[in-house]
């Protein structure tokens, strides 16, 4: 029986998903988290624990453990694990992007640096060290302009200044946010921010699997809410695009020009674009999948979800079709309105209850202290969808998610 | 048979598994052993714990089917949704 090894942080919203996965495939199971789990001295051969911060000792480990307990894949589920998964694959020879690509794309500037290297389309950048003055900061950028961390996801810490004052309170905040005990940072991602020209535009993301440096597109997903700031709350994502053919086909080059200039070759990735008058603009290229819940909008084929996809590519089974279902499919990432605590919950079943609605799940927990961006990176929860159109979905969702209130205090 | 298997099951849980995940102030209480399914309800920091099925499933399953070949599934009936105060809560890196 093959094994495979699950790297899992143990906050990632991932975890079920690819459990199910794993368990339709009938592989042995080794889950890995940064963190002992409760019953590893139980079961040593089912649990690991890997500092995920420290690639190359977590390859170390794997190594050893693999030693008796051949492991056939290695897959981690989020930008946490990312290079820890390739570090390992790298060790073991097993099916994976090259640790070097895998960094590069989970550093902001160096990923930029690298597709600017490429002549590839990307707003105007710079890094700035924390250390530095703000004002004087502020003076070597044009406005408006976007501010972010170096290497956190979900629009943690992502920022618009319009001026000089905005930019100083964004740069603090950055700063501030980095400081936090929940954010786990280091290196450059803790003395660095990126600042980076606003480009007007819709945004789109991708949703790709690359098998032997060639990109398969799964899924492109429209936003339909605008995206201009001050913060960059993700919200709507709606499947297929409603953009017309030739633009999503030059997305699509640009994703797969992007991931060759980084080197990337095996396994998922989420790219996330600005389109505008001028083209697609690249802003990220992630080497994994979709965050949260969102797979769940995904089925391929006769019904494989998105991680069974992944499992499959990287313990080298078949995949019968990487094609997605003929209807649309769309999410809801419930955004946390304001910050306090989580009270109570009302509307779900009016809102399971919409035509096209497939689930509502709430993720936050009674009594949870919620967080809203920039400084959260947490979901209220997630709702979905499918419809015959996209426009039904998005209608769907816009409308189950006006039945739903919650009680923060 | 049901009932001597749930004995079985119960004895587990109590010496190895709940003495284990109270280290992150959780238990399981076990709901019913049918035709050699074992049906679970997870508590305290267990009760929505974003590591709560990677507990259940590659370590309780496991455990209970090592030590009683004899059972096919362990099934979680907890409402996680209406858990207040898990060990681990899930988001986003």
């Amino acid at each position: 029986m093959d094994r495979l090894l699950l790297l899992l942080p143990t906050t990632t919203y991932r975890t079920e998903d690819f459990l199910a996965a794993a368990r339709t495939l009938g592989v042995d199971l080794v889950c890995a988290s940064e963190r002992p789990n409760t019953l590893e001295a139980h079961l040593p051969d089912s649990f690991l624990t890997l500092d995920f911060a420290e690639p190359d000792r977590a390859a170390a480990v794997v190594a050893d453990f693999s030693r008796t307990h051949p492991v056939r894949a290695v897959v981690g589920v989020d930008d946490l694990t990312s290079v820890a998964a390739a570090a390992i694959a790298e060790r073991l020879g097993l099916t994976s992007s090259g640790v070097a690509a895998v960094k590069t794309a989970r550093d902001k500037h160096q990923m930029r640096e690298c597709l600017a290297a490429a002549g590839l389309p990307i707003p105007r950048y710079r890094r700035i060290a924390l250390k530095d003055d703000p004002y004087l900061a502020a003076r070597g950028v044009a406005f408006p302009c976007v501010l972010k961390p170096l290497t956190l996801s979900a629009s943690r810490g992502v920022m618009r200044a319009n001026n000089v004052d905005q930019f100083m309170a964004a740069f603090r905040r950055i700063a501030a946010l980095l400081a936090r005990d929940d954010v786990s940072v280091s290196g450059d991602g803790a003395q660095f921010l990126l600042a980076e020209a606003f480009i007007p535009g819709i945004e789109v993301a991708l949703e790709g699997l690359l098998m032997g440096g060639k990109l398969h597109t799964l899924a492109l997903f429209d936003k339909p809410d605008p995206l201009d700031g001050p913060f960059f709350e993700e919200t709507l994502f709606v499947t297929p695009s409603r953009l017309p053919a030739d633009v999503q086909a030059r997305i699509g080059e640009a994703t797969a020009d992007a991931c060759a200039a980084l080197g990337l070759a095996e396994g998922p990735v989420h790219a996330e674009l600005r389109v505008n008058a001028q083209g697609p603009w690249v802003l990220e290229i992630a080497p994994r999948s979709i965050g949260g819940l969102c797979s769940r909008t995904l089925r391929f084929g006769t019904g494989m979800t998105l991680e069974e996809l992944i499992l499959r590519h990287a313990l080298g089974r078949p995949i019968a079709s990487l094609d997605r279902e003929q209807r649309a499919a769309g999410v809801m990432m419930i955004p946390i309105p304001r910050a306090g605590r989580l009270r109570a919950v009302h509307g779900e079943a009016a809102a399971r209850a919409v035509a096209g609605i497939e689930d509502v799940t709430i993720t936050a927990h009674r009594e949870q202290e919620l967080v809203p961006l920039p400084e959260g990176w947490q979901y209220l929860g997630f709702i979905f969808a499918r419809g015959e159109s996209p426009g039904a979905v998005e209608a769907a969702l816009r409308d189950a998610h006006a039945r739903l209130s919650f009680e923060i205090d | 048979m049901s009932e001597e298997l749930r004995g079985k099951v119960q004895e587990l849980i109590d010496t190895m598994i709940n003495p284990a995940i109270a280290g992150h102030g959780g238990f399981v209480d076990l709901v019913d052993v049918q035709d050699n399914r074992v049906y679970l309800q997870m508590g305290g920091g267990c009760q929505g714990c974003g590591a709560a099925d990677v507990t259940l499933k590659s370590g309780i399953e496991r455990l209970i089917k090592d030590e009683l070949p004899e059972v096919t599934e362990v099934l979680d009936t907890t409402d996680h949704a209406s858990g207040t105060n898990p060990y681990y809560t899930p988001g986003k890196g």
